[in-house]
């Protein structure tokens, strides 16, 4: 089985990875006196190891979670967005889009509630001149909302210069990296990001169920959890005016998978984010490459020259053919996983033309080899082949915008 | 028995409404049992390929399978999964190939 489907959930982990988790799960669990605030526990070292791979000084501020959702769930809540207005970018990820749309209104009311969607081009890019136009006319503080790196067509968002755009309008920029982290340099610091979503089973090695999050100090933040925490258990009540006693992560933690996201983390520190990066697009480079010169195929993105744009995943479709039939005869016939259909990440294909059958996604991680990549190449051409007439169907591009239109209700920009 | 089991699909894309289930066989797909599903909606038989690939859709489900998987599966939209008892009916009756038994 060949696996390219690395940017749902990165397979297989570094040896590292699992020798931490199990080691961690054969451990004699805390003691009596929890304790998940110190260095040099597994938490700790963890978190430290966060800082250094992304950027960030202020560890102590960065705070475990199930994955990106959970994250994107906790700053959703925890924010106080009231007389905000909310942005977001089309290369949204579900995970950030559906709580935007699904929370915002029923908490503060329909003008805050109503996400106005920046757009990007078909290859998901960004430009950092359509955030600025969109805050431009905006008299009310703000809140930007930025996918880092698209998941359906990997194009890497220029932080630094969207960063400049949001804070010369006075907002908040929150990055969702759970796409980029590990596999594309972040520097979250020196960019000025204010908020970084992520989770730790992608690019990062760790497990499902696994993630943090970023919220710089200075920004106004309280927990959307309460609980157990294993200090100072006569305190029942948080007050908005001692911020500082907030804590937020509630329960027992998932010490385990914290453990093995250490490892995930310092694997990518040991090897070295850029050289990832070269492997990644080494591949990536000679599969987009290869696909574009098979007739009836088309790769969304990924231009001769511009390679170092983009992260390890490509989207493309044969006419002819619905994504989710290739995919299949890929996994079934030929055994490569690859992932069809939107991705969970809708509004970008609006503007690729494929909203109403997707594409066909490959990722890789720095587990694959070339040969994976020449393997994937040769099915597709014959899958092509075999297609009675590939310029026709539903990979020239279907175009309903009806549906994800009324998910946004701001409208896009 | 020709259907071995019936099992909802790992790549079920509830997401898109459509929930999917794979039929386990006896014995592998070939073209006579592809021919036998072909009175079940509009064919597209991909027979270049060194494992043919087939699908029959209509606007209520969508089958698909390759020859010499032991599993072909089904997809249905959720507001029609009664079909899925017409369909499961059609394949008790139809005169199976000697390989599916």
């Amino acid at each position: 089985m060949i696996y390219l489907n690395q940017a749902a959930t990165s397979w297989p982990k570094p040896e590292s990875v699992l020798a931490a988790y199990e080691q961690a799960v054969r451990a004699l669990p805390s003691s009596q006196f929890r304790s998940s605030a110190g260095d040099d526990d597994a938490a700790g070292k963890t978190r430290q190891a966060l800082g250094q791979l992304l950027g960030i000084r202020d560890t102590g501020r960065i705070f475990f979670s199930s994955g990106a959702t959970d994250s994107a769930n906790a700053i959703i809540y925890g924010l106080p967005f009231e007389g905000h207005r909310i942005f977001a970018t089309e290369t949204e990820h579900n995970s950030v889009l559906r709580p935007l749309v699904n929370l915002l209104e029923p908490v503060y009311g329909p003008q805050t509630g109503d996400v106005r969607i920046i757009p990007c081009d078909e290859t998901g890019y960004v430009a950092p001149e359509a955030v600025a136009r969109a805050l431009d006319v905006i008299a009310e503080p703000s809140v930007v909302f930025v996918n880092h790196m698209s998941n359906v067509t990997g194009r890497i968002q220029d932080l630094a210069a969207i960063s400049r755009a949001v804070h010369e309008a006075g907002a908040i920029l929150i990055v969702d990296a759970a796409q980029s982290a590990g596999c594309v340099p972040v520097c979250a610091d020196e960019w000025g990001i204010d908020v970084l979503i992520l989770t730790g089973h992608k690019s990062l090695y760790g497990m499902q169920g696994t993630g943090a999050y970023y919220v710089r100090d200075g920004i106004p933040f309280r927990p959307y959890r309460y609980g157990g925490t294993g200090r100072d258990s006569r305190k029942l009540y948080y007050r908005d005016d001692q911020p500082d006693a907030y804590e937020y992560e509630v329960g027992t933690q998932n010490g385990p998978g914290i453990a093995a996201l250490g490892a995930g983390v310092r694997y990518c520190l040991e090897r070295g984010v850029d050289a990832i990066a070269e492997h990644e697009r080494g591949l990536m480079t000679v599969c987009s490459r290869e696909l574009r010169k098979i007739p009836g195929v088309k790769v969304y993105g990924w231009p001769e020259g511009k390679e170092s744009d983009y992260g390890p995943v490509l989207s493309f479709n044969i006419g002819g053919m619905k994504a989710g039939d290739v995919a299949y005869i890929l996994q079934n016939a030929y055994g490569i996983i690859v992932r069809a259909g939107l991705q969970c990440a809708p509004l970008i294909h609006q503007e690729m033309g494929t909203y109403a059958d997707g594409t066909v996604r490959v990722s890789v991680s720095d587990m694959n080899v070339m040969s994976e990549i020449e393997a994937l190449v040769r099915a597709v051409r014959e899958i092509a082949e075999s297609v009675p007439n590939p310029d026709a169907g539903p990979a020239a591009g279907s175009d309903d915008r009806s549906a994800a239109g009324a998910a946004a209700k701001g409208g896009r920009l | 028995m020709k259907i071995l089991e019936i099992i909802p699909s790992r790549e079920n894309c509830v997401e898109a409404g459509w929930y999917a289930y794979d039929y386990l066989l006896a014995a592998p797909v070939d073209k006579a049992l592809v021919d036998l599903l072909r009175p079940l909606g509009s064919m597209t038989y991909l027979g270049m390929l060194r494992r043919p690939f087939f699908k029959i859709d209509t606007a209520e489900y969508s089958i698909k399978g390759i020859e010499g998987n032991d599993f072909f599966r089904i997809a249905v939209d959720d507001q029609r999964r009664e079909c899925l008892d017409r369909i499961n009916a059609f394949l008790e009756a139809a005169d199976w190939p000697a390989a599916g038994r």
